[in-house]
């Protein structure tokens, strides 16, 4: 579509600024199920989002239909969906940033690889974890998936930004039984490096995450002193994060009112924001079209920022922190390559000081079993009992309850071991001084 | 959404290289949101996806792709590429398409895509309204309203031709209750596959908001639940959860065709106490989960998953009914056509028993009432699941004693299916969305209110004295 055509409407219209999003991603995935591709897509679209504004308000509407009548019908839409706003924020769009850290992190070695290169891959890890382990019993999938995803955020003032960007996704799962007992693990690799793909280390890493939890049982309900693997502190940090959300903070749900320059997590704990890192999820502007930073959001502890956007910090007479990432049917506030800054020990060393506690590898229903705007969670769990300062017998369906603020203050060690997850976020494990664990 | 000719020639550039199925899957949604942040409006979006998703079936093998390009390029390119991972001969050329008829089963009085954005509106306020006057401790609600009217075009090799539509709307009222520090939650959402009469004839929107006003502040009073093993009463309704997590995942094809179910065996197999009886009923007259016709064009049917304990059906899709050796049953589902479809759930519910709810309740020395849940999720091979009770009290000698709060409900699903030993007689159905491998669909979980013998319960609130 052309956008003039619609940035001259609009304005003929009565819209005194607009903007265009576009998106085109295409993807392709496969996914091998006895020694067969079971599955194999392929795909390409495309969708615009278009706002304006109206009476100081704003208006949204997006379309994947593009044909000479999308103009008109977002126009329209707009128009209709800004004059039922009632909210008192006056619309913003964003003329510009004066610098920005613009980079091609668009990595074309990854569609450069032949899809036969990719299938041979995929054989060859279901070759290697089924001769790995006499338990496992079958491979429930290994699969390959690439997105590149081209971005562009033109509006009425001139503003034009373009970002492009790739990556992609090794992943295998296997299910194990030893007597009656069944158990599944998995493995998911991220990239955007083709490099970082080492077969016989990622199905070591499939079979461990199976064959450990054999043999799982469930430990006494009581307090312990508890270890969070990465996967599982990262799991923590992401709803954690919510708090500093400027948009939840004024709307009374968040933990960290009026905590700012206040403690919300023990010393040891610094988090760090790096939108500008150069990995798969580098954003060098965000969805409003300001220009991103890297920053610390706590710093040992104390809390120094919130996250805006462009409207939350117009409420606060502040200046946005670049944080304007779509989500659902608006701009609001999220965040790029969030982190826990990694420590000295080492995990093992972490294990070491206690002599009775859990070790949790992971939670499940983060969705349903914690709440953002309490913090208070209990989950489903599963883990290894640490005794004498080393793992022991592994434990399942046991679950992990406690709140969030409370836990980051009991944080009494980093490790030095950071992991990135699929989520974008990283963290090290971290050792927590007691949360409540029930099993028996 | 594109001519019949074309149609056919897709198919058949799909079919060059041996696939013995072809299908093509052509969509607009047309969707608005409305949504209020303490009773004013803040966000009204309108959206329209479109394009097109085309599978390629091979025996046991399936490719799948689509695109927003619907012209005879965009889509031919799709096809031959799509085509490319088979390398044999082909078998079926499609010479004519016919027309199958679609009958619609649901009644549409007045369509919300002809019901202005201010009669939503002014509706989603009411509910404000009511929630705002129960309590000062109320700090944040949010209502919102969201409808969709989705057009649906299917071509296969068969010959097929199938034309659908459907339309469904939900109003989701959410209430933030604060007090000293504490922070509660509550949620309803109410929907169904009709238009606005729904929302003015057949629910209550006022008794809706008024639940979950009086929920958040009751949760926000309420002691932290205490933890361990104990006898669970599951409410009716939205409790329906625990039997889609935990039973439903698990017979659905996409699981079992691959042996990856706990159940993928158990056909013909007591699976479930004799008194349970669950059902999956796509065909619910205005249901939020209902559909005349699924994702690949099958009628969509009635199927009972377990009789009286056994389990006697799966959900199953005809791509998965090919490695299973079974037809296919109504239940192939995606959420768009960005995704390829497979077997899900629709109204999905376990059967009324016997008992009263009172009865149910008086039964019970000490555990806990688990009146409306949360979301959960479940591990398919394992059966292992986890969900968060929203509501929850203690039962002490069969009367319903203090509210708690924080409870989650933990177990695998063989196990408590066999534990239940008390099912009621007041069936209900409430709405849910459903993620899964072919996207997030609309779907109802319900039951009776139902007695577990014994469930795991995490709390932070000690053991249960």
């Amino acid at each position: 579509m052309n956008h003039r055509k619609f940035f001259e409407l609009a304005e003929s219209k009565g819209i005194t600024a607009s903007e265009i999003y576009s998106a085109k991603k295409y993807s392709l995935s496969f996914e091998l199920f006895h020694s067969e591709v079971s599955s194999y897509s392929t795909s390409e679209s495309f969708s615009m989002s278009a706002r304006g504004i109206y009476n100081d308000k704003f208006g949204v509407a997006i379309t994947e239909k593009v044909n000479r009548f999308t103009p008109e019908y977002l126009v329209n839409e707009i128009i209709a969906n800004a004059k039922v706003i009632e909210k008192n924020d006056k619309a913003l769009l964003f003329k510009g940033s004066e610098k920005y850290h613009k980079r091609n992190l668009y990595n074309k070695e990854i569609p450069a690889i032949s899809i036969d290169q990719k299938m041979k891959n995929l054989y060859e890890i279901e070759a290697k974890l089924k001769k790995a382990d006499p338990r496992i019993i079958e491979i429930e999938t290994v699969s390959y998936s690439e997105d590149a995803v081209e971005v562009n955020l033109v509006n009425s003032y001139g503003l034009n930004l373009k970002s492009k960007s790739n990556y992609y996704v090794y992943a295998a799962a296997v299910v194990v039984k030893q007597d009656e007992e069944v158990k599944t693990g998995y493995k998911v690799l991220l990239s955007n490096d083709p490099k970082e793909l080492d077969i016989d280390k990622f199905v070591k890493q499939v079979v461990e995450d199976a064959t450990r939890k054999l043999g799982g049982t469930q430990c006494d309900s009581k307090k312990y002193p508890v270890v969070l693997n990465q996967k599982t502190a990262a799991s923590f940090l992401e709803p954690y994060l919510e708090s500093a959300n400027a948009e939840e903070v004024q709307k009374h749900s968040s933990f960290f009112i009026g905590k700012l320059n206040q403690p919300v997590a023990s010393k040891k704990v610094t988090i760090l924001e790096q939108p500008l890192l150069k990995n798969c999820f580098f954003r060098y502007f965000d969805d409003e079209g300001v220009a991103t930073s890297n920053k610390k959001i706590v710093e040992k502890g104390i809390l120094k920022t919130y996250l805006y956007n462009l409207e939350t910090a117009q409420r606060e007479g502040k200046v946005t922190t670049g944080n304007g990432y779509r989500g659902g049917s608006k701009i609001g506030v999220s965040f790029v390559n969030p982190s826990i800054k990694p420590g000295r020990k080492s995990e093992a060393e972490l294990l070491s000081k206690i002599k009775t506690g859990v070790y949790i590898s992971s939670v499940a229903g983060l969705h349903s079993g914690l709440n953002p705007q309490s913090g208070n969670f209990s989950l489903q769990a599963e883990g290894f009992m640490i005794r004498d300062g080393k793992l022991a017998e592994p434990l399942s369906l046991i679950t992990v309850a406690g709140n969030l603020l409370d836990m980051f203050m009991d944080v009494r060690e980093v490790a030095n071991n950071p992991e990135l997850q699929l989520s974008g976020i990283s963290s090290p494990s971290l050792l927590i001084k007691k949360l409540a664990v029930s099993g028996k | 959404m594109i001519a019949k000719s074309l149609a056919i020639d897709v198919l058949n550039a799909g079919l060059a290289t041996g696939a013995d199925f072809a299908e093509i899957y052509l969509e607009q949604n047309n969707s608005s949101y409305l949504m209020l942040e303490n009773g004013k409006t803040e966000s009204a979006l309108s959206s329209t996806t479109y394009g097109a998703g085309i599978r390629l079936l091979n025996k046991l093998q399936s490719v799948y792709g689509y695109t927003n390009d619907l012209s005879r390029k965009g889509l031919m390119k799709l096809a031959s590429s799509l085509a490319k991972s088979y390398q044999g001969s082909r078998q079926i050329t499609v010479e004519k398409i016919s027309k199958v008829r679609v009958k619609n089963a649901h009644n549409y009085q007045r369509p919300l895509t002809e019901v202005s954005r201010e009669e939503k509106i002014a509706l989603l306020k009411e509910a404000h309204d009511v929630i705002a006057s129960y309590d000062k401790r109320i700090v944040r609600i949010q209502t919102s309203f969201m409808n969709n009217h989705k057009d649906v075009t299917i071509y296969n090799s068969d010959g097929k031709r199938f034309d659908d539509f459907k339309e469904r709307g939900r109003m989701m009222f959410m209430a933030v209750a604060s007090d000293n520090g504490k922070i509660e939650t509550s949620f309803e959402g109410p929907g169904a596959t009709a238009g606005m009469e729904f929302f003015t004839d057949k629910i209550s929107v006022k008794e809706t908001a008024q639940r979950v006003a009086e929920l958040a502040i009751k949760m926000l009073t309420a002691a932290e639940c205490p933890s361990g093993k104990m006898p669970v009463v599951i409410g009716n309704g939205f409790g329906g959860v625990v039997f889609h997590e935990a039973c439903g995942h698990s017979l659905e094809a996409t699981a079992v065709a691959k042996k990856l179910s706990v159940f993928s065996e158990s056909l013909g197999k007591q699976i479930a106490s004799p008194l349970v009886t669950a059902i999956d009923d796509g065909t619910i007259v205005n249901g939020w989960g209902s559909n005349n016709i699924d994702d690949e064009g099958n009628k969509t049917q009635r199927n009972v998953l377990i009789k009286d304990g056994i389990c006697t059906s799966f959900l199953i899709d005809s791509f998965n009914g090919r490695r299973m050796g079974m037809k296919a049953n109504g239940a192939c589902r995606r959420e768009s056509y960005k995704y390829e479809p497979t077997s899900r759930m629709s109204n999905t519910f376990i059967a009324a028993g016997k008992s009263t709810h009172d009865e149910i309740i008086a039964a019970t020395k000490l555990g806990l009432y688990a009146a409306s849940m949360g979301g959960g999720s479940v591990n398919p091979a394992t059966g292992e699941f986890n969900f968060a009770v929203s509501e929850a009290y203690i039962i002490r000698d069969g009367k319903i004693a203090e509210p708690v709060r924080g409870a989650t409900l933990i177990g695998s699903g063989a196990d408590v299916l066999k534990k239940i030993d008390m099912v009621g007689n007041n069936l209900q159905r409430a709405q849910g969305m459903c993620g899964s491998v072919s996207g997030y669909i609309y779907t109802d979980v319900g039951q009776p209110t139902i007695r577990v013998s014994e469930i795991l319960v995490g709390g932070r609130g000690g053991t249960l004295k």
